[in-house]
């Protein structure tokens, strides 16, 4: 059974790539602002696709998140829960400096954000 | 039974010399031939030779992997299998490595790059590649390319070099023979009865580009949590793609040398049986998550192990692997020592790790890796300091204007490793 | 040389047991009393008591503001470069006094402080985080293996070295993860930890997972319609004026209040005792904490069968763990016998 979703986005190359194929909720607000956001669909009931620490770039650093849900409401996911929250917690721990970087590195942002979404498009599409 | 015999091979020191040799411990290297292997591949435009030796005021910076040379002697396969040679099962026969060196590629892939080698000062403390000879190779990108198309160019001319390298072993004598041996499931049960069944599971990143890693070839996020013989990572079987979190990733090095391979082999036979490794990836779909942890535990109920060792690689998103597979593996009964590292903050008052669990209760870390250290300037940079400010674990100010650099140890390659490679811990 | 001030309580100073736990706070300048011989013994030539501050345990905690700011106005005009309080063992009272004192010296005189007690001593839990705090046995038996870890760890805080790990230095953990370098590496010690562990010997683990303190949820209401439902709030709510004094912080007590009739709190009726959020959207409309305006709505509206007429509230913040399952063990029996199906539990 082919799982709906929807992507939520701060990366400009996800919803130009992916945004014609997969429904894709480009919006911009900062990588923790993502996490909020997506934190909302879980607590709407919206399953948790994909881990939002995903990367080992790390939150503050890189300023570009992709994260995927559910697309239909189901249940209240307890994991989801845990996993979304926890994430949220972690941003404080590094310092930000998303916005003093030269102008060609975020695209290296956006490139490597968009490949570790896409990793997970796979999986997705075959479940 | 199979049997690896691995001889070292000792370097004391590195030099450049007009013909490829290792003599009386020294390695010497025509750098032609090296640049010559590099460039082979059109991707990349050019490249840099330079030689670090311990206690050199040097630092290498950004580094991309580390690499041991090896040498396959007798028995199937080559090193690096799928990737170099051609795919064969190994991890028998007799295999030679250059012992007390390394071959660093080096050189930007991705504007946020990372990874610093100190030869010496404070920062040499944090990273084991102080300690090597270090043959390193600086590869420039030909104008124009794409990220996902350079990063393997400069995996595989690393891999390249330590091959042709390995082979000036092949006809030596080495200084030092370790033998490993392992068992079938039923012979190993019969012929150390009584002794703890145990494995080692090792979690592998695998969450895309600058984060994979390829077994014999395949990209592990497209595997299935499988068995593997412990000797066969000593061929190179394993091969990290893996670029970011310098700290906490594990450089081809660390594969060919795995800690918890080589101590669980110095048990067995004593006080264990070490039945068999077990790999398992790191994914960001949730749901691959939950399918190779339930594989993992799988396979260690079917192995009727008694206990295990469970590393992991990287931050965030494989904390929750690492807490699902402790979990899932506690619950069969096997009893579950994990290796982690910490993001604790700057202060280390935060919250170290994204996920926890109960069943969590006996904890391996190799530290914190948010905190901060002051490098000292050192006379020479192999590679650049153009990415320190960008690096994880710096900022803005971190090269600062008396040429120290001031960063989290998560900048230092090695540094908080999670195979247990280093000696560094928190409490 | 290095100077110390050293506190201790009425039986440690052999001034009597319990019927002397009232005595007042006294000062004995040059002074050097039980436990401090032995710390004067392990300080050598290195350091020396100034001064002993006795305290009856009755008196300090039941006086505590006065009996706080004589000692801390002796210590600033002693100026030592560390204080030490305790060991206080399992003695419960004691080790609250040391950690308070303690605690209260290094945050108001910036002078840096040791104390030492068992690690179930409920000022422990308190006090562990804010305070250097050494794991001592659990009877005065154990003072001289206490002494042995305190006064090295006084000398490092006094010539103010940097503290190592707190395996390193004898602390309890407190909270703060320190790096240090091991002398075997990490996959050895994994392998050490993993015989251990199947050999069901005991071992240390590098890293506590956080302390979760599972409760297990109840079966759903079977139909809230006709449930009676309960308010209790760690939140600290209270009718103006917080008639029973419940503490801003570290609260001893909890209140009980009767809301019949109330169908609304407002700025004129109630107010948060609470120290730890800012008050003022809490005290602006106390229904934001505990929503008593909307449960009065559901309840016209038969969605819940009946509010409860009294809520439980106490204040949250920094109160030790042990106090609010002991007030909560208390007002459930109170809910049970009042009848009531569900609570809602709201903090801040």
């Amino acid at each position: 059974m082919r799982k709906e979703f929807i992507i939520l986005t701060n990366n400009p190359l996800v919803k130009d790539r992916l945004g014609e194929e997969f429904e894709v909720e480009f919006m911009e607000i900062s990588y923790e602002e993502v996490l909020k956001k997506v934190r909302d669909f879980v607590y709407n009931k919206h399953e948790l696709l994909t881990h939002p620490l995903s990367g080992s770039v790390k939150p503050n650093e890189t300023p570009y998140k992709s994260v995927m849900v559910a697309k239909k409401p189901e249940r209240f996911d307890l994991e989801s829960v845990k996993i979304i929250d926890s994430a949220i917690a972690a941003c404080p721990k590094f310092e930000f400096k998303s916005d003093k970087y030269a102008e060609e590195v975020y695209e290296d942002f956006q490139y490597i954000d968009y490949t570790l979404i896409s990793s997970a498009l796979p999986s997705a599409v075959a479940w | 039974m199979r049997r690896l015999e691995l001889g070292h091979i000792n370097i004391t020191d590195i030099q450049f010399g007009s013909e490829s040799k290792i003599e009386n411990g020294v390695l010497y290297v025509d750098e032609e031939a090296v640049k010559a292997i590099v460039l082979e591949d059109e991707r990349i435009k050019d490249c840099k030779l330079d030689i670090a030796k311990p206690g050199e005021s040097v630092r290498i910076t950004p580094v991309k992997d580390v690499i041991e040379p090896r040498v396959k002697v007798e028995g199937r396969g080559g090193i690096f299998p799928g990737v170099i040679s051609k795919v064969d099962t190994v991890g028998e026969g007799k295999t030679y490595a250059l012992k007390g060196m390394a071959v660093v590629t080096a050189g930007k892939i991705v504007g946020f790059q990372e990874g610093i080698i100190d030869m010496t000062g404070p920062g040499a403390d944090y990273t084991p590649f102080s300690k090597l000879n270090n043959l390193v190779v600086v590869c420039e990108p030909v104008e124009g390319i794409k990220q996902h198309d350079y990063e393997p160019a400069v995996r595989f001319a690393g891999f390249r070099v330590a091959v042709y390298l390995g082979e000036l072993a092949r006809e030596l004598t080495p200084d030092k023979v370790e033998v490993f041996e392992t068992y079938g499931i039923m012979e190993g049960a019969e012929k150390l009865p009584g002794l703890p069944r145990v494995a080692y599971v090792q979690m592998l990143q695998s969450q895309g580009l600058l984060h994979d890693t390829y077994v014999y070839g395949v990209d592990a996020k497209k595997t299935l949590s499988t068995i593997m013989t412990p000797t066969e990572i000593m061929d190179g079987a394993i091969v990290s793609g893996n670029c970011v979190s310098a700290c906490d990733k594990n450089p081809t090095y660390v594969h060919l040398n795995n800690g918890v391979v080589h101590d669980l082999f110095e048990e067995h036979g004593k006080t264990i049986n070490f039945v068999c490794q077990i790999i398992t990836n790191e994914n960001v779909y949730l749901a691959d998550k939950q399918r190779s942890s339930d594989w993992t535990a799988k396979l260690c109920r079917l192995l009727d192990l008694d206990g295990i060792v469970l590393s992991q690689e990287g931050f965030g998103n494989p904390d929750t692997d690492l807490i699902m597979n402790c979990k899932k593996i506690e619950a069969e009964g096997v009893k579950t020592v994990i290796i982690t590292d910490e993001y604790a903050g700057r202060d280390g008052k935060s919250q170290s790790l994204a996920d926890a669990d109960v069943a969590a209760d006996a904890v391996i870390t190799g530290g914190n890796a948010n905190q901060v250290i002051v490098l000292p300037k050192l006379d020479k940079v192999i590679g650049t300091l153009d990415y320190v400010n960008t690096i994880a674990g710096g900022n803005e100010h971190s090269l600062r204007e008396d040429g120290t650099i001031e960063v989290e140890i998560q900048a230092i390659t090695g540094a908080t490793n999670e195979t247990g490679f280093g000696y560094l811990s928190a409490r | 040389m290095i100077k110390v001030v050293h506190y201790i309580n009425q039986f440690f100073a052999q001034i009597g047991g319990e019927e002397m736990a009232h005595i007042p706070a006294e000062r004995h300048d040059g002074e050097v009393k039980g436990p401090g011989a032995a710390f004067k013994a392990a300080f050598k030539d290195e350091a020396e008591i100034i001064s002993t501050i006795v305290c009856g345990d009755s008196y300090f905690n039941e006086h505590l503001e006065e009996a706080k700011s004589t000692i801390l106005a002796w210590v600033k005009e002693l100026n030592p470069d560390v204080f030490i309080a305790g060991p206080a063992f399992n003695a419960g009272r004691y080790g609250v006094a040391c950690g308070t004192i303690a605690d209260a010296v290094q945050e108001e005189l910036g002078i840096p402080a040791v104390t030492g007690m068992y690690v179930e001593n409920p000022g422990a839990d308190m006090f562990k985080n804010k305070v250097y705090t050494v794991p001592t046995k659990n009877s005065a038996a154990g003072a001289r293996d206490a002494v042995s870890k305190m006064a090295p760890l006084a000398l490092k805080l006094a010539k103010k070295e940097a503290i190592g790990a707190s395996c390193q230095d004898n602390y309890m953990p407190n909270g703060t993860r320190v790096n240090f370098f091991e002398e075997k590496r990490g996959s050895r010690r994994a392998v050490d930890m993993l015989l251990k562990k199947l050999a069901d010997k005991p071992f240390v683990t590098e890293y506590p997972m956080p302390d979760f303190d599972r409760v297990a949820p109840n079966p759903a209401v079977k139909d809230i319609s006709k449930a009676t439902i309960a308010i209790v709030t760690s939140g600290g709510i209270v009718p103006k004026g917080n008639p029973d004094h419940i503490e801003s912080s570290n609260a001893s007590h909890y209140g009980e209040y009767d809301i019949t009739g109330v169908t609304d709190l407002t700025e004129a009726t109630y107010e948060t005792a609470h120290g730890g959020y800012d008050p003022v959207y809490a005290n602006e409309d106390s229904d934001r904490v505990i929503p008593v305006d909307v449960l009065r709505d559901m309840e016209k509206e038969g969605i819940i069968g009946k509010l409860h007429n009294k809520f439980y509230t106490t204040v949250g913040n920094g109160t030790a763990v042990a106090s609010s399952k002991a007030f909560a063990e208390e007002f459930s029996q109170k809910l049970l016998a009042d009848g009531v199906d569900a609570v809602i539990l709201t903090s801040t």
